[in-house]
């Protein structure tokens, strides 16, 4: 077992390093063939904004060399309908729910986590994405505003980036641990517009990779999660190597459920241990 | 959905079209016309997305998928492996076409290449006894379906742009009389085609009721279970995920 979240009361304990990253498997209702909840430490909703978002008209998706851009425009249902009509569904799972919260209006974040009391018992921590244009104020503004409002374990999404830049200021802040991260933008042609997103898919990995070898010199003592591009055993196990305490992937159980399920069979021996925390070992 | 690795059965030359049957019994018993199937291409991780196929025949052994010309890579890919190599499927994608019941006459309106993707729908209907027609309208005659692909009981026309086969022009003047004949429409093409088929049935049945057509949806799929969002489109009165609801809609869904 690991803590990723050892300095929160509430904690947030995962019996396997491989997370399902951000909507991954939607709010935890999308699941790909032979993939089970049981097979991820924890699952990462997709991001879910206090008002619902109808998010972009098509075409959302062009295709990059090794990798793809999406851009949804946010698409969601909302935060209140999302929590009504998908409470029983994160009930019934068999691993920690993270809620990730969307940014928009300046106090959003808050509101809805200031509205996760009765979630408590079914959400686990929430994810934070800090997006590529804040500063360090407006970073721990809306951090602590969070961690105001929330006792639940904050997961700081930062962008990679400017991860080293932004990474003391998340925990000071009050993120419990990191995730490394959000991949840079880019643009690409699709249908005669173009998508601008987040790299997405194996191109991220080398922006995942420098991160973490930059946040390992900082000498942290949180937990991070490496996000972005990891596609099999021994991108993973590279994480694990140099720092990460756990991995997120997405792309792959996207577009490969199978290799997704080896990956979690395969990376389960390698589950990091961390001080404070039990083993199954004892 | 499950995930398969089909074997390359059989490859048909037509020309620069190939047709690829797939040898994946399991998926094929899943699959119904007007449903797709997500095919890894390439080597490793590039081309990275899956490509949509809307399957062009089914059997009990397994499907064909069409290949026409294409320069993208991931289809340009699939023309290379040999018989006897497997590829790696994810499907059933969606909701396909649902032959209404008490329906005893069936209209398939096709459009270029998507109308190759009514072909399982028509042998299907056929098999049930249904009386069956199938119109197209395409470019050009190399586009368009050979008669002998149909099974024999079905009455078949076809529309080209260049007059190369059937009437010169586009299905128009023919849609009154068979609409009118019709007690279901089952179409395939575009969103333009699909506003005027919707125009052409009001005009002969007076409205564009519900149940009476339903329209595939044609789009690319990213996850196809609903998890990415990229196909959500408007269709259905709202915003929606087109592998969840569609990809077939009734027509009504899809222009509203």
């Amino acid at each position: 077992m690991l803590n990723l979240a050892p300095r929160n009361k509430l904690g947030l304990v995962i019996d396997s390093p491989l997370l399902a990253g951000s909507g991954a498997v939607g709010y935890g209702d999308a699941w790909p063939p032979g993939l089970r909840p049981e097979d991820f430490g924890a699952i990462i909703t997709a991001p879910v904004s206090a008002a619902p978002r109808k998010g972009r008209p098509q075409p959302r998706l062009t295709e990059i060399p090794g990798g793809f851009l999406l851009d949804t425009g946010g698409h969601n249902p909302g935060f209140r309908r999302l929590a009504a009509s998908q409470i029983r569904t994160w009930r019934r799972l068999p691993t920690p729910v993270i809620l990730a919260l969307a940014g928009g209006e300046p106090g959003d974040r808050a509101w809805m986590a200031a509205h996760l009391e009765p979630l408590e018992d079914v959400i686990a921590g929430v994810e934070l994405s800090v997006s590529e244009d804040v500063n360090l104020g407006e970073t721990a503004a809306f951090i602590a505003a969070v961690r105001r409002a929330t006792p639940l374990p904050i997961l700081a999404r930062l962008p990679v980036t400017r991860a080293t830049y932004l990474a003391r200021t998340a925990i000071v802040a009050g993120a419990d641990a990191l995730i490394v991260g959000t991949p840079p933008p880019a643009s690409y042609p699709a249908s005669q517009t173009l998508i601008e997103a987040p790299l997405s898919g194996p191109a991220a990995f080398p922006f995942t990779l420098r991160a973490l070898s930059l946040l390992a010199e900082l000498d942290l003592d949180s937990p991070i999660i490496a996000a972005g591009g990891v596609y099999s055993l021994d991108d993973a196990l590279l994480c694990l190597e140099m720092g990460a305490s756990a991995v997120a992937i997405r792309g792959l159980v996207w577009r490969d459920p199978a290799a997704a399920r080896r990956l979690a069979i395969n990376i389960r021996p390698f589950m990091p241990e961390m001080e404070g925390v039990e083993s199954d070992e004892g | 959905m499950i995930q398969v690795r089909a074997q390359i059965r059989d490859r048909e030359l037509h020309g620069a079209v190939h047709i690829l049957h797939l040898h994946a019994p399991d998926l094929a018993r899943q699959l119904h016309p007007g449903q797709a199937v997500l095919i890894q291409t390439g080597w490793y991780v590039d081309p990275f997305l899956r490509r949509t196929f809307y399957p062009v025949a089914i059997d009990d052994a397994g499907f064909a998928i069409r290949l026409a010309p294409d320069a993208d890579r991931g289809r340009a890919w699939l023309r290379m492996p040999p018989q006897g190599a497997e590829i790696d499927i994810l499907g059933p994608v969606g909701r396909g076409y649902a032959l209404p019941e008490r329906t005893r006459r069936i209209l398939c309106l096709g459009q270029g290449d998507a109308a190759w993707t009514l072909l399982p729908l028509v042998h299907a209907a056929s098999a049930q006894g249904l009386g069956v027609a199938l119109a197209m309208e395409a470019s050009t005659k190399r586009q368009t379906i050979p008669p002998r692909d149909l099974p024999i009981t079905v009455e078949y026309h076809v529309a080209t742009l260049d007059g190369s086969a059937g009437r010169r022009g586009d299905l128009r003047p023919l849609l009154p009389d068979l609409l009118r004949w019709a007690d279901a429409v089952m179409a395939a093409g575009s969103l333009d085609f699909y506003h005027v088929l919707a125009r052409m049935i009001e005009d002969a049945r007076m409205i564009l009721p519900r149940d009476y057509a339903q329209a595939l949806y044609q789009t690319d799929f990213l996850c196809g279970f609903g998890a990415c969002q990229a196909c959500a489109a408007d269709v259905a009165g709202g915003r929606r995920r087109v592998c969840l609801r569609g990809p077939v809609f009734d027509l009504v869904d899809i222009l509203r």
